[in-house]
């Protein structure tokens, strides 16, 4: 309810406009030599992260368009990039 | 009647106007301003209702709700916190959890067998045997518990939300609050403030002792003080004031919630309120710290501020003889205070030592009021209300009786740290002020005033300014267009700010007094779940040592008051009692809401906005009945008849027209537009040819189907889909969300609301729609899954669709919104010669059931994969480059034989249809009956159900469970599909 998300089209808008993507799991694996295990890893699994994680958000009530931030899901606020990723 | 004191300047009631309220049926005249708490008081009114669990009599106590001692009943509903609601002319008030009435309830006993009940008597009784337990259940319920709500009650009223958002937002009026509010006010911030009471002014608006005290003359009073400060807030441009505004919740981010009661001409009875703000100032200062000794909740003890306010602002002396058993200066002062509005102090005992303000003791010397330090109440006396007090020493060894009606108690302060607290800051214990502080303040968060333990008024609020400052530079650092001159100027100014106040007093020192030297079976730490002192020794003897624990254990604060009464005296006397062990007492957690509120404030107003297609005026004209569909209103019935025996004949023997604009209906191109389709689509759309209609399907990550549609090509790169009604609103985010990492050239636009869609059906469809177009529509010309574009009336553009989905010839024509009555009228007007009629959603859910045409949601839940319903044909696996969503996981639940699969089923011996959703069992649930209808086309009763695999051979016998049948089976014999029509002859000729 707190939350607040910049996305990269509109600003930074309230968070009640926007949707959870989900983790950054990377782009879909290919389907050749996949096991059903890493598979299911892909889609089901995720490393809940208590800290600063990048996350998938859809501007639904704005623009549409997807797009990741970082996200202290401790405090549950909206926090730069860290140093590591840029 | 008690006679009012009307002439007091610091009056917030005016006598001069009556307000008339039923009470138990009896009408009661309270003045306007009063609130229901202090009209009853008035009109001689002290038990207020019974205590949650002994039935023990409860009267007025805080004054400011933070206890249920004084919750009733009002206009039926129930729990309202009287102390805080304002009275109104014609409302009915009720006292609660009574069996007779508060002056004499039938269930006062209890009171004597608190010996069953020790701390978890619950947990550890009642429960063998088992079966005792649905009687005890049933006991205890009636017995416990505060207000009761019947299950037919509506909510009157009328609520409201606002979203505001501000620069800074001030939780507080008080000294503190406003001179906060004004210092970023003053810097052009814009600033709300959030006031719990109806006015400004916090405790400065009640006293009248001087505002400067150095020389106890001839200055300004508190309450002019407060006046004065009130009107420059209001007065302020850049100030938004929110009185009767209670905070509940503070997050992340700054973000505070609330909620506003309504005055006489607001528009609604209570709001909800969210403000977002880049910085948060907490005044909220402090609520008095309960006393605690034998029968200290007896209606006639009450707390300092209850007492001088019930006088002071409302114009009520609480009774004729008090005596004083207090902790903090604010207790001698209102001795002294009340003493020269006429009431008899027989003595003030205080806890302290030391400490007391010297001209308090001047003052209550020259009164000659009997000042007993070291001293405390030991025991109320008297049954339903207060008839004499115990008095004590500290140590217990000396003690003295006095006959009196008031006991004015008070053990020392307790910091409202709720809303700091709620946006994550740490408490520590400070031994000094005796108060929980917060440690680590959360990012751009202030205190100021009381809750820092300050008492002296001019360093109240010069800690207001200093907050106020540091918020306005909170502010000011956000924005970037604010140079760095101006905020060095800021800093300079808070840093001045601080050095001045560094010269008055700090923080006070408060009491740690918690108990008196009793037994405690009667003494109350919780109010609201009846909790005594020693049911708390019960549980820290049965081994609970941390204060949450024993909270949850003895239930002590987890009430309406949300631990208002015990929250502080709680962990302190849970240190004092683990002394030994040296640890540092630990405050129990606060959530929200920090008060209690209404689900209905949270709800807002009622306003339920259902989307309507284009036919909706000419559908209701026709006679159809609507039903709430998704977001969508919808004709479901064209007559009374829900089995739409009707419609359903019109379809099969003759025309009939449908409603279709609830589809969503999508535009995608672009370079990369074939990809996108090939990522979602299941099906090969490099195949989809021009002029043609293509069926397909989307599924999840899981395989699961997720939407049906058609796809029609209009030019390279260039298509038109639907989507299910329900699928509309997400699916260009399930588009872009599944090629986010593609980087894909592609538009997609969505067209649900500006094209309407007009179904036509029936044998007789061809020659309807020949009277309007002059295109050939023969069968040759426009076959079946063909797809065409032709102008009607050199006007109207119509994409048109050669479809059977209820398993006729039929055509679907999509047109642009704005067309879609003048398109109905004309297909209505040709068809008027075979006598087209209307048919609706449930006429179509049984032409399409008797198809075997699945409906996802009905024919499918969320585990229903592709391969399930039968549709594997739709799926290409060869385009393993395109990564199709669902691919990888149907490829794995290819050939595993625990899946569901769907079949079709007739009622065995002409039965009726089973109910929708009805259970396929053996010995165990096997499945379920997705649609069932009794079929007028068909003569018998026919279905689809998803059984497990070993029930789908054409022949099996299933075994029917219904709700309510009482073990009578029905069944089903699984034959083949689809019913009608099997070789598809009538939707194609």
């Amino acid at each position: 309810m707190s939350l607040t998300i910049t996305c990269p089209i509109c600003g930074k808008r309230n968070g009640y406009e926007f949707r959870f993507g989900g983790e950054d799991k990377g782009p879909r694996p290919d389907e050749d030599s996949l096991t059903p295990q890493r598979w299911c890893e892909y889609v089901h699994l995720n490393e809940c992260v208590a800290g600063v994680q990048k996350e998938w958000w859809v501007h639904k009530d704005g623009c549409g368009s997807w797009f990741t931030i970082h996200r202290d899901t401790v405090m549950n606020v909206e926090v730069a990039k860290p140093e590591a990723d840029r | 009647m008690m006679t009012r004191i009307n002439q007091l300047p610091t009056l917030r009631v005016d006598p001069t106007k009556k307000v008339v309220f039923d009470y138990k049926g009896k009408d009661y005249v309270g003045a306007h301003g009063d609130t229901v708490a202090t009209a009853l008081y008035y009109n001689d009114v002290r038990i207020f209702g019974r205590s949650l669990k002994y039935h023990r009599p409860r009267g007025l106590y805080s004054l400011d709700g933070e206890c249920s001692n004084t919750c009733m009943e009002i206009d039926g509903i129930p729990n309202v916190r009287t102390e805080n609601t304002l009275v109104k002319q014609g409302m009915k008030v009720k006292e609660q959890n009574v069996k007779g009435s508060a002056e004499n309830d039938m269930m006062g006993f209890i009171d004597k067998l608190d010996f069953m009940m020790p701390a978890g008597f619950y947990y550890k009784t009642m429960h063998k045997p088992a079966s005792i337990w649905p009687v005890a259940m049933k006991q205890i319920r009636k017995a416990a518990g505060l207000g009761v709500l019947s299950p037919d009650f509506e909510m009157p009223g009328k609520f409201d939300q606002i979203f505001p958002s501000a620069d800074v937002v001030v939780i507080g009026g008080g000294p503190a609050g406003m001179s906060a509010a004004l210092a970023s006010a003053d810097k052009g911030l814009r600033v709300i403030i959030m006031e719990s009471r109806p006015w400004l002014g916090g405790f400065f608006d009640y006293r009248t002792f001087d505002y400067r005290d150095e020389n106890y003359k001839n200055n300004k009073q508190l309450y002019s003080r407060a006046r004065e400060l009130a009107s420059k807030v209001e007065s302020h441009a850049n100030i938004r004031v929110f009185t009767h505004t209670s905070v509940v919740g503070t997050y992340t981010n700054n973000l505070v919630t609330g909620f506003q009661i309504g005055k006489d001409n607001d528009k609604f009875t209570e709001r909800y309120i969210e403000i977002r703000a880049n910085a948060v100032v907490v005044a909220t200062g402090c609520i008095e710290r309960p006393l605690i000794f034998e029968n200290n909740e007896r209606p006639g003890v009450m707390q300092v501020g209850c007492v001088h306010r019930l006088a002071r602002t409302y114009g009520i002396l609480a009774g004729e003889r008090a005596v004083f058993s207090v902790g903090h200066d604010l207790g001698l002062e209102a001795a002294i205070d009340l003493f020269d509005l006429g009431m008899k102090i027989l003595c003030v005992a205080d806890v302290r030592e030391d400490g007391q303000n010297p001209h308090l003791m001047i003052e209550l010397a020259k009164r000659n009021i009997p000042y007993l330090k070291g001293w405390v109440a030991a025991e109320a006396k008297g049954g339903k209300r207060v008839k004499g007090v115990v008095m004590t020493t500290l140590d217990g060894t000396i003690s003295r009786d006095f006959d009196c009606d008031l006991i004015v108690a008070s053990a020392g302060f307790t910091p409202l740290n709720g809303p700091l607290t709620l946006a994550h800051a740490k408490l520590r214990y400070d031994s000094h002020t005796n108060f929980f502080v917060a440690d680590k303040m959360p990012e751009k968060t202030h205190a100021a005033g009381r809750m820092l333990g300050l008492e002296d008024s001019l360093s109240i609020e010069a800690s207001g300014v200093i907050a106020g400052l540091k918020a306005a530079l909170d502010c000011k650092l956000m924005k970037e267009s604010y140079g760095n001159s101006d905020v060095d100027a800021l800093k300079s100014e808070i840093d001045a700010t601080v050095a001045k106040q560094k010269e008055l007093p700090g923080p006070a020192r408060g009491s740690k007094f918690v108990t008196a030297p009793v037994k405690g079976r009667k003494s109350f730490i919780c109010f609201d779940e009846d909790t005594t002192i020693k049911n708390i020794r019960q549980a820290i003897e049965m081994g609970f040592d941390v204060p949450e624990l024993i909270k949850r254990f003895t239930s002590a604060g987890t009430g309406p008051g949300q631990g208002g009464i015990p929250g502080h005296n709680l962990p302190l006397y849970v240190a004092k009692y683990l002394a030994a062990s040296g640890a540092p007492p630990k405050p129990t957690t606060v959530r929200a809401p920090l008060v209690p509120t209404l689900i209905a404030t949270y709800a807002g107003s009622k306003h339920i906005m259902m989307k309507r297609t284009p036919m909706d005026d000419m559908q209701r004209a026709d006679g159809g009945v609507f039903r709430k569909i998704g977001v969508w209103e919808r004709a479901r019935y064209f007559s009374d008849d829900f089995s739409c025996k009707k419609e359903i004949e019109n379809v099969r023997n003759n025309v009939g027209m449908l409603d279709g604009s609830t589809l969503g209906k999508f535009r995608i191109h672009g370079p990369d537009a074939l990809k996108v389709l090939q990522r979602v689509y299941v099906s090969d759309m490099s195949k989809v040819k021009l002029g043609r209609v293509k069926y397909s399907a989307m599924c999840n990550d899981d395989g699961c189907v997720i939407d049906d549609g058609v796809v029609i090509k209009l030019a390279e790169n260039d298509y038109y889909f639907t989507t299910s009604t329900a699928r509309a609103g997400a699916t260009i985010e399930w588009l872009r969300y599944h090629t986010r990492f593609d980087g894909w050239d592609f538009y997609v636009v969505n067209l649900t609301d500006s094209m309407g869609v007009i179904n036509l059906s029936g044998p007789n469809a061809r020659k309807v729609l020949q009277k309007i177009t002059s295109e050939d529509v023969s069968n040759s010309a426009f076959a079946f899954s063909g797809y065409k574009e032709f102008m009607v009336k050199d006007t109207i553009p119509v994409k048109a669709m050669r479809l059977g989905f209820v398993g006729e010839l039929s055509y679907e024509f999509h047109v642009p919104s704005s067309y879609m009555v003048s398109l109905w009228n004309m297909l209505k007007d040709a068809g008027k010669e075979f006598n087209i009629q209307n048919f609706g959603v449930e006429a179509q859910n049984v032409l399409r059931m008797e198809k075997c045409h699945i409906i996802l949601g009905q024919e499918s839940e969320q585990r229903t994969n592709l391969l399930d319903l039968g549709l594997g044909f739709l799926w290409d696996r060869t385009k393993k480059d395109a990564k199709t969503v669902g691919a990888v996981a149907l490829r794995q639940a290819e050939n595993d034989p625990t899946r569901f699969r769907l079949v079709g089923f007739e009622m065995e011996n002409n039965g009726r249809a089973a109910r929708d959703g009805a259970l396929i069992v053996d010995d165990k649930v096997r499945g379920y009956v997705c649609t069932a209808r009794d079929s007028f086309t068909l003569n018998k009763a026919v279905g689809m159900a998803l059984v497990e695999s070993h029930l789908a051979k054409v022949g099996t016998r299933l075994e029917i469970f219904e709700d309510e049948c009482g073990g009578e089976r029905i069944y089903g014999t699984v034959v083949p599909m689809p019913f009608y029509d099997p070789d598809g002859t009538r939707m194609k000729s």
